[in-house]
């Protein structure tokens, strides 16, 4: 095997198991691609094209199905971001109840723009549609963890705990 | 189960439990009810009997479409020598909807008993709950319950000694609000981008992996086991004729206390904002009110009593969808509402077809315009027709959808709208 | 049957068709981008919407089925303005480029626009524009114009069988993609250029040279491999601009070797005028010079006459005419892939037409590269596998489909008579008998399981048996049909109706060249040995090049070294560096001529290009030959050259005084009764000796577009399996190759698990060209 091989990402034994266990509770190999990418992301923390290729592999599948698939759900990044991905939800519920400002302030506090991450790469802003919590507005997901009621304060908070821990989750 | 068996005094039948600490462990809900009638259903019904009592209860889909349940699941072939398919729609896209979260983290039980419970009715080997991406938590919650379902023979092989055995398995989505759409779903769940799909063939003959396939929103299948246990007449006489039963309402916007509240149907607007919801934030007239999810037209003050149902919402000139209700108050910009709105639709649509996916995007951007002041009279012919033709003339509704906010801004605040025009007309 | 109204008018369909396709059948104008009779329905485009009695909405009609008793409107107001806005929408992004746009004069997007379209577009923001990709030689790609029908995605998937094509992102972010390696892997790619309908996808070679306007459209026959698929040649003035399906013919597609070989007919290659040796050169010289010499050379010797069987049936006719005439007794030999020549049970051709091997119960591929072979006919059985019918085959090669065979095996071509003999095992055992299978069987010692899969194919109603190359072309070939023939006689496949007995021929006419050339044809392998052993005096080759194609390089060279060689063709090649004298031959665009394809149709070419040098048609050369040996001309026209055909061929007649079509069966030796040989290969590998699509063939190696794609698609010399690596110690690189008679060279081996244990794969033909004469080999040592 040349080092280019040896470089490239390969899941561990163990993942390679929770795949084959996962794939036979599908009718087709290929249903298995979203929990798979989930996976990869994990373990990767992004879909390049050489993670996208090996899921490809893994799976049986032509990378051009893979590429549909990444390309089509948000959730799926292609690039790194932040330690910290914070989605502020914009739309209705959350529009109504100053979610635009909590937008703004952000940025402004960590000095980026929306989907910038800041240059100690800790924290990544972009902006999401209804995360389905209406009734919390403004809604904020924290590496997919909820935020309800997420107001500037509640925001502040959250930044300052995790800058001050030397940004420990 | 606590819900009375006289329907008159039915408020609640899914967040029946929902309250409950640590309902979502198996022994929590078994304390309360949970599974404590599905051994008579796998014993002493079958599929004729089951599909009658939900036929009878008049029960709709929940998720928005409203079409009678019963009905649905009588149209799936049987020995097809196909496996017949039943999939969860718990992907929650339309904005302002939120209530299927609530049953999914605090009840799940409910959920997965009324998915037994439909499973042995449609003959269903392998379940699915399509969730979507982002309810992580919720999604661990129901596997967690699942797992202890499991554990407790109440899914898997020979459930219950019955004879019947169902898989379950919780499939997460991935940030597509077009995956809503039940053919959009089949196709995310067969691994692929979730463009729907046109009909015919429908899903319930031709769905996943072309197979019988029914698709049901977590509402729809959390009332079903109230409805085995207490019987199809009972939840009849819940509601309205042709509305029956009872319906969470997700309630957002310039409320005081925004939530899910489920209450019987025929419950009027004003009732539920004026007490469950606490009243208006500012004043006390909406300006506008979005009553099933972004994508069904305004209704304005002059609606504000009408009953929570199907048909007097469709007579108020609208729909009662998912039951998503977005309050405006008078401090609310309509126009720049619509412009966000307008973004989630260029956003969300899957770019099948050509005035959905060109449509979309052009609304999008004259939208920004007008909302940001460099708007012209032509810009509003524009708006029309581009949404216009687009409603109706596609393979999903998302078109309609994009649709509805537009139009509805256009028809009730002309005048606001003008109001941001540039001066000069092109 | 459904009846249903269209404009008020009555119209009867099959039950099931769509709203789109009752419109088509009967006349009524529905525009439409997305929809194509070949492909599955996507629905996208929206632009067929048509209105339904008693429907609130108009619906998509090419993706609705009609109802008994439907209305159904095309035109009304309401739709005039739903398709003018569909126009609007789609020319939001679409860029104003007709005038530097290829597709123009040929694009639905303009015709549309001008039909149903307003003046001009509302759109006044930001302007999509979109990356290109490079898909390779063949199609070029401006991504702007695309408006996402999705016919290509769908081509590459259902046709293709690649599924390089997709679609990225959503919204009106979507684009098509394409991943491909250095180009499209597909040989059906170039109709990726032909189906899209705006200026997205265009045909490179052709790109920015004319207007569709401007050309003039030859009807004619592909004659590169023996499917000879009906083309439309598209020249302007004299040049040839682009080679395209016919509209109306057999096959909705051609491949890339037949679309692209068209610039060979401008190549340097061409053999425009004729030639004579002068210091060893060859140099310009005129028909009376070179004739003079030609008939110095042959007149009164022993001539060896090699030809290629895609000239047309009278040119053919021809030859048989100057061999009677001028060498009489002499033998000619054509088929440069068959070394059996001992009658065949079932000579060349096909007993089924292509729809009914797609349609047979079952398919069973016998040792071919089908998909290299024959890409059109791969194509339908890939349809096939598609839709869940069975497709079996056995071979010394996975060779590449772009689909998955229901169940294949890999055998060594020694292994043959094995195969069959357990098929007949099989076979008997359920009861199936045929006098004779007794005896074959028993001649055999060996069982190959692979004769499973043959007999369980075999046991069905309809079986079609594809014949390749890998039998065609082996030692024992006779022996081996005759074993398939027992089979296919127990198992009621050789009946009329009902006939499954498909040997691939060489390439076109197969059927007429058994009946014109039988009693006088040999090897080639044979007839250049009788030369290199002093036993011919001269070589006359027509248009065949044996240094390039075939199994006999080795004794072509040696035969040409040795005696003087007169060329005559349309392509120079390699053989040229050996010609004394070279006439120039009308190309198969450039003659009126008939041409029977492998099913036994009768094409008659009537529109033909202009000659661009000197060239004649073939039996117009052969005919001056004739009469400047002394001999009496037998044909001075068209028509008492066909008069000459129908002495071989009665059969031709009426389709020459335009009856019905009547199919030409290939012929039948009913009294072959050849066992298999006891006879051992003397080396321990099988060489098996690749046809590549791009490089087969003089025509294909004159063109610079195929030159460049054998280039793309090319392998390593020679393949063979990792385990035949191994247990002759050796890896992959350059090796040792040792044939039968003890010559050794060093050739690059390469592995490949697709390739049978035990089995040479002579990749590069070009390279490892002279191994093709071997049947056997051995891998001597590393370097």
């Amino acid at each position: 095997m040349s080092a280019v091989e040896n470089a490239l990402p390969q899941f561990s034994e163990a993942r390679l198991d929770e795949i084959k266990v996962l794939v036979a509770r599908y009718p087709h190999a290929r249903s298995a691609l979203l929990p798979v990418l989930y996976m990869a992301q994990e373990d990767f923390s992004y879909l390049s094209m050489e993670v996208q290729q090996h899921v490809a592999d893994t799976l049986g599948l032509h990378l051009m199905a893979v590429r549909e698939v990444v390309t089509f759900y948000t959730m799926f990044r292609e690039k790194p971001c932040g330690t910290y991905l914070l989605e502020v939800c914009t739309n209705a519920g959350c529009m109504l109840n100053g979610a635009d400002d909590l937008v703004r302030h952000l940025c402004d506090k960590l000095d980026i723009k929306v989907g910038e991450t800041t240059p100690d790469g800790m924290f990544t802003v972009t902006e999401v549609e209804c995360a389905g919590a209406c009734g919390g507005a403004p809604v904020v997901q924290i590496n997919n963890a909820y935020h309800e009621k997420a107001d500037a304060a509640h925001m502040d908070a959250f930044i300052t705990e995790v800058r001050g821990k030397g940004g420990e989750a | 189960m606590t819900i009375s068996s006289d329907p008159k005094k039915v408020t609640k039948i899914c967040f029946d439990r929902i309250d409950i600490p640590n309902q979502k462990s198996l022994a929590v809900a078994r304390e309360n009810g949970a599974y404590e009638f599905l051994p008579t259903v796998l014993k002493k019904f079958d599929a004729d009997k089951i599909i009658n009592e939900v036929k009878t209860s008049g029960l709709r889909g929940r998720g928005g479409a409203g079409f009678p349940t019963g009905l649905k699941w009588s149209f799936v072939p049987r020995n097809t020598g196909k496996p017949t398919y039943l999939l969860c729609n718990a992907d929650e896209g339309e904005p302002g909807t939120f209530k299927d979260r609530d049953i999914m983290r605090f009840d799940p039980h409910l959920l997965i008993e009324g998915m037994i419970m439909a499973g042995f009715a449609l003959d269903v080997r392998d379940a699915y709950i399509y969730i979507r991406g982002e309810f992580l938590h919720e999604a661990n919650v129901l596997n967690e319950a699942i797992k202890e379902a499991y554990e407790a023979n109440l899914l898997g092989e020979n459930i219950l000694g019955s004879g019947f055995s169902m898989n379950l398995l919780v499939h997460r989505g991935a940030g597509a609000y077009v995956c809503g759409e039940e053919t959009a779903l089949i196709e995310s769940l067969e691994g692929r981008a979730g463009r729907p799909r046109f009909k015919p063939p429908f899903p319930a003959v031709e769905g996943f992996y072309k197979c019988p396939t029914v698709v049901n929103n977590v509402e729809t299948l959390a009332t079903v086991p109230a409805i085995l246990k207490h019987g199809g007449a009972w939840h009849a006489a819940i509601g309205i004729p042709n509305n029956t039963g009872c319906k969470i309402f997700s309630v957002s916007g310039h409320v005081n206390k925004p939530g899910n509240y489920e209450v019987p149907m025929g419950t009027t607007l004003r009732s539920l904002i004026e007490n469950q919801c606490g009243g208006l934030q500012h004043g006390t007239v909406p300006k506008a009110i979005i009553p099933g999810g972004s994508s069904t037209p305004w209704i304005l003050a002059e609606h504000y009593d009408v009953p929570l149902t199907y048909d007097d919402i469709m007579k108020a000139g609208s729909f009662l969808g998912s039951g998503a209700i977005i309050v405006m108050d008078e401090t609310a910009d309509v126009v720049a509402l619509t412009r966000r709105l307008s973004h989630f639709y260029a956003h969300e649509s899957c770019g099948q077809c050509t005035p959905c996916r060109e449509g979309t995007g052009w609304v999008e951007r004259v939208m920004n315009r007008v909302d940001g002041g460099s708007g012209c009279e032509g810009d509003l012919k524009v708006l029309k027709e581009a949404s216009e033709h687009m409603a109706g003339r596609t393979i999903c509704a998302l078109a309609e959808g994009a649709a509805a906010p537009i139009l509805s801004m256009l028809e009730h605040f002309p005048d606001e709208v003008r109001s941001r025009l540039k001066e000069k007309s092109s | 049957m459904t009846v249903l109204y269209i404009n008020d008018e009555e119209v009867t369909v099959a039950a099931g068709t769509s709203i789109l396709e009752a419109c088509r059948e009967q006349g009524a104008e529905v525009p439409y981008f997305c929809y194509h009779p070949e492909l599955s329905v996507a629905a996208n485009c929206r632009m067929c919407l048509v209105e339904v009695e008693g429907w609130n909405k108009p619906t998509a009609s090419c993706c609705t089925p009609v109802a008994e008793g439907m209305k159904v409107r095309t035109q009304s107001e309401g739709l005039e303005k739903d398709r003018e806005m569909m126009m609007e929408y789609l020319l939001i992004h679409h860029p104003l480029d007709c005038p530097v746009c290829d597709q123009g004069g040929a694009c639905k997007l303009q015709d549309y626009a001008v039909e149903h379209g307003a003046s001009h577009g509302r759109y006044n923001e930001v302007k999509r524009s979109v990356v290109d990709h490079d898909l390779g030689p063949f199609i070029s790609t401006c991504m702007t114009r695309c408006i996402h029908c999705t016919r290509c995605v769908r081509f590459a998937e259902e046709i293709a069988g690649t599924s390089d094509m997709g679609v990225l992102d959503r919204g009106d972010h979507m684009r098509i993609d394409g991943i491909v390696e250095d180009c499209l892997s597909s040989e059906l790619s170039g109709n990726l250029a032909d189906i899209c309908p705006v200026g997205s996808l265009l045909d490179k070679p052709s790109n920015d040279i004319s207007r569709p306007w401007e050309v003039t459209r030859h009807k004619s026959t592909c004659t590169q491999c023996p499917q000879g698929c009906d083309i439309t040649i598209e020249s302007r003035g004299d040049e040839v601009i682009r080679i395209k399906p016919y509209r109306d013919g057999v096959e909705p597609w051609i491949c890339d070797r037949g679309r692209y070989v068209y610039d060979a007919f401008r190549s340097d290659e061409r053999i425009l005028e004729p030639k004579v040796r002068e210091n060893g050169a060859l140099t310009s010289s005129n028909w009376d010079d070179a004739i003079s010499r030609t008939v110095a050379l042959l007149q009164g010797k022993r001539v060896g006459i090699v030809f290629s069987p895609d000239w047309s049936i009278e040119g053919l006719t021809s030859i048989r005419l100057l061999n009677d005439i001028a060498f009489e007794g002499a033998k000619v030999a054509f088929d440069l892939h068959r070394r059996d020549m001992r009658e065949f049970s079932f000579e060349e051709g096909l007993s089924m037409t292509t729809q009914q091997i797609e349609d047979a119960e079952q398919v069973v591929v016998l040792g071919s590269d089908l998909r290299q072979r024959l890409p059109v006919l791969m194509q339908r059985l890939r349809k096939r596998i598609n839709s869940g019918r069975p497709v079996t085959r056995i071979g010394a090669m996975n060779y590449r489909t772009n689909s998955e065979p229901t169940c294949d095996a890999l055998i060594r071509p020694r292994d043959w008579p094995a195969v069959i003999a357990r098929a007949m095992e099989q076979v008997t055992e359920l009861g199936k008998l045929a006098a004779g299978m007794d005896e074959w069987m028993s001649k055999v010692k060996e069982r190959h399981e692979a004769g499973k899969l043959l007999a369980d194919a075999l046991i069905s109603d309809s079986c079609a048996m594809l014949v390749g190359e890998e039998i065609r072309s082996h030692e024992d070939a006779a022996a081996l049909i005759y074993g398939l023939d027992l089979l296919m006689r127990a198992c009621g496949h050789t009946e009329e109706g009902s006939d499954g007995r498909n040997l691939i021929p060489e390439g076109m006419n197969a059927q007429l060249l058994s009946a014109v050339f039988g009693d006088v044809r040999t090897s080639v392998g044979a007839l250049f040995d009788a030369a290199s052993n002093g036993e011919l005096d001269a070589l006359l080759l027509i248009g065949s090049d044996p240094l390039g194609d075939g199994l006999f390089p080795a004794q072509a060279k040696a035969a040409m070294g040795k005696v003087p060689l007169i060329q005559v063709g349309a392509i120079s090649g390699q053989v040229s560096e050996y010609a004394e004298v070279q006439l120039p031959a009308a190309a198969y665009s450039e003659v009126e001529g008939s041409f029977i394809n492998m099913e036994g149709r009768v094409r008659v070419a009537d529109q033909p290009l202009k000659s661009m040098g000197s060239e004649r048609p073939l039996w117009k050369v052969m005919m001056r030959l004739v009469q400047s040996m002394g001999g009496e001309v037998p044909a001075v026209d068209m028509g008492e050259l066909r008069d000459q055909v129908l002495r071989f061929a009665p059969a031709l007649k009426a389709t020459w005084s335009g009856g019905a079509e009547e199919l030409i069966v290939p012929s039948r030796n009913r009294g072959v009764k050849t066992l298999a040989s006891a006879a051992k290969p003397s080396a321990s590998l099988d060489v098996v000796s690749r046809y590549s699509l791009y490089r087969e063939g003089a025509w294909a190696r004159a063109s610079d577009l195929l030159v460049e794609a054998g280039r793309l698609h090319c392998l390593d010399d020679v393949l063979v399996h990792p385990d035949t690596l191994k247990s002759a110690g050796l890896s992959e690189g350059e090796n040792s190759i040792k044939t039968a008679a003890g010559d050794e060279a060093a050739y690059y081996v390469g592995q490949r698990e697709d390739v049978a244990p035990g089995v040479l794969f002579v990749a590069k033909r070009g390279v490892a060209g002279d191994l093709s004469s071997e049947s056997s080999a051995e891998l001597a040592g590393g370097k």
